[in-house]
């Protein structure tokens, strides 16, 4: 698969691969100074823009975005500190070389300090003002394409979740086709016995995908990334859907699903819909598959002062004290037993943990041996006045 | 009844998938056509005219399908076939956590007129297709 990024281009990359020569402002309020720079850097081919005071200057800075910016300490208005402190908000790669006119160290380091990257004290050479531009582009160049070779790999990692798991999973959905044709009789009869292990075979092929997408959910769960998609949800909605979702898994079972809410029940929690889907999806579907034939499934949703709360209940099998502790962890699974067949790649309730730790919430887990378990969601409320999604 | 075969466009960048699926597709007697990759399935969409597309999300790049689909529906080019039915075939598990279909339409991507996920069990696959040609 070749790749190729959805993403906008690359700003900083396109600024560095774009031949045009370096845009430098010089921000003096003396027009004989102006002049003198201009003249000088006009020779060694810079592209010039100048600005007669700081106000000026820093719009200049917004509308034309130099890639370094020459500002005199001293002006009448707005002073080059200023300039400079704006300067770092409006574009912190745009390189600032101040000029001290009073030749105090002082200053010049306050301006170091404020984040310029050189200073030239008056009276300078123009082959001094040369070589501090061509050194603080040349810095320019050296971050710029070390921040756009960081944000390739950024989106190469991103991506590459999606591009593997297409990968693996494209060779074994052809192999599961093609079971699906042979066992639908379309291409010719196939015997009972190799039909059964054409089944059997099919069926560890759900496993192996089931791994891969649950091992890959694993790697892509990324709490940073997380907390910037938390919205207010309501998640009311949200379980209603997926108790339609899940209902023909449920009829298979012959399970009954039942959503119980308190009414007037209004509090939305701060979530992504998109993983918390996945997490009460894991825990439905565990609810259903490990339940008794005609057992119940009840989901509530609760909530105190500053959690919402979703339990999700099942009359099943339910989970020994001694493995209680250990069900959230990686790989663990409960062996067969007496709950006969299970299967899965027992990464399900890790991949909940840590969707719901990663919202700052809780999992929790009571079951008694032959009962039934209950699953218990904590999720922080939204604050109040939120739109919901 | 003796109607025109009804001609199936097959957008999949796996030979081994478009292979079985086309089996499929025939024993219902159904035309099949196939493009392996979202610039030849353009191409066949205007020129080939067919009743329906099946359309694979992920081809070349990451979401390749949709934007394929969103063109059908929406623009110029595609005017004369626009109300060509299309069914996403696909296994949309791939794609970032996503459980309930398609995602696109929410970032204002034209959806498909159904949605199959991968690997299609053949009834489920023929009643689909025969309500969309239905309409």
């Amino acid at each position: 698969m070749r790749r190729e990024p959805q993403d906008a281009p690359d700003k900083g990359r396109e600024a560095f691969l774009d031949m045009q020569e370096p845009l430098v402002l010089i921000i003096d309020d003396e027009e004989s100074m102006r002049d003198a720079c201009t003249q000088i850097l006009l020779k060694s081919g810079y592209r010039i823009e100048t600005a007669a005071d700081g106000a000026s200057g820093l719009q200049k800075i917004r509308d034309f975005r130099p890639d370094a910016v020459i500002i005199d300490l001293k002006m009448p208005g707005t002073s080059g500190f200023e300039v400079l402190e704006n300067l770092k908000l409006i574009d912190p790669q745009i390189m600032a070389i101040v000029i001290t006119g009073y030749a105090t160290v002082d200053s010049a380091v306050e301006a170091m300090k404020k984040g310029a990257y050189d200073f030239l004290p008056k009276p300078f050479t123009p082959e001094e003002l040369r070589l501090i531009l061509s050194r603080a582009l040349e810095r320019r160049r050296l971050v710029l394409e070390t921040e756009a070779l960081r944000r390739e790999k950024k989106l190469l990692e991103d991506n590459v979740i999606t591009m593997v798991s297409h990968q693996l999973r494209s060779p074994l959905i052809a192999i599961q086709q093609y079971f699906e044709v042979i066992l639908s009789g379309i291409v010719g009869q196939v015997g009972e016995k190799p039909a059964e292990m054409i089944r059997r075979a099919r069926e560890r092929l759900d496993g192996l995908l089931n791994l891969i997408n649950d091992w890959l959910d694993m790697a892509r769960i990324d709490k940073g990334q997380l907390v910037g998609k938390l919205r207010p949800l309501n998640l009311q909605k949200t379980l209603e859907k997926l108790l339609e979702f899940m209902l023909p898994l449920a009829k298979e079972y012959g399970i009954s699903l039942e959503l119980a809410c308190v009414p007037g029940f209004a509090s939305e929690a701060l979530g992504d819909a998109e993983t918390l889907e996945q997490v009460f999806t894991n825990l439905l579907s565990n609810a259903i598959k490990y339940n008794k034939p005609d057992g119940r499934v009840r989901i509530s949703l609760k909530e105190d002062r500053d959690s919402v709360i979703v339990e999700i209940q099942d009359t099943g099998i339910g989970i020994s004290q001694k493995h209680l502790p250990f069900i959230f962890d990686q790989f663990f699974q409960i062996s067969r037993g007496a709950s006969g067949k299970m299967k899965g790649s027992g990464l399900g309730l890790a991949i909940a943990k840590k969707i719901v730790d990663a919202h700052n919430g809780q999992i929790d887990v009571t079951s008694t041996a032959g009962t039934g378990s209950t699953f218990t969601v904590r999720l922080p409320k939204a604050p109040p006045g939120g739109a919901s999604v | 009844m003796t109607k025109a075969r009804q001609k199936i466009l097959m957008i999949d960048d796996d030979p081994d998938f478009c292979e079985a699926l086309t089996a499929i597709l025939k024993s219902a007697a159904y035309e099949v056509i196939t493009a392996s990759d979202a610039a030849e399935g353009k191409k066949k969409i205007l020129s080939e005219k067919p009743d329906l597309v099946l359309l694979d999300i992920m081809m070349d790049s990451l979401f390749d399908g949709y934007s394929l689909c969103h063109a059908v529906k929406t623009s110029k080019e595609f005017e004369t076939v626009k109300n060509t039915p299309i069914i996403f075939v696909s296994a949309v598990k791939e794609i970032a956590g996503a459980r309930f279909g398609f995602k696109g339409e929410e970032q204002g991507m034209a959806g498909p007129d159904d949605y199959i996920d991968k690997p299609v069990k053949p009834a489920d696959l023929l009643d689909r297709i025969d309500k969309l040609l239905r309409k």
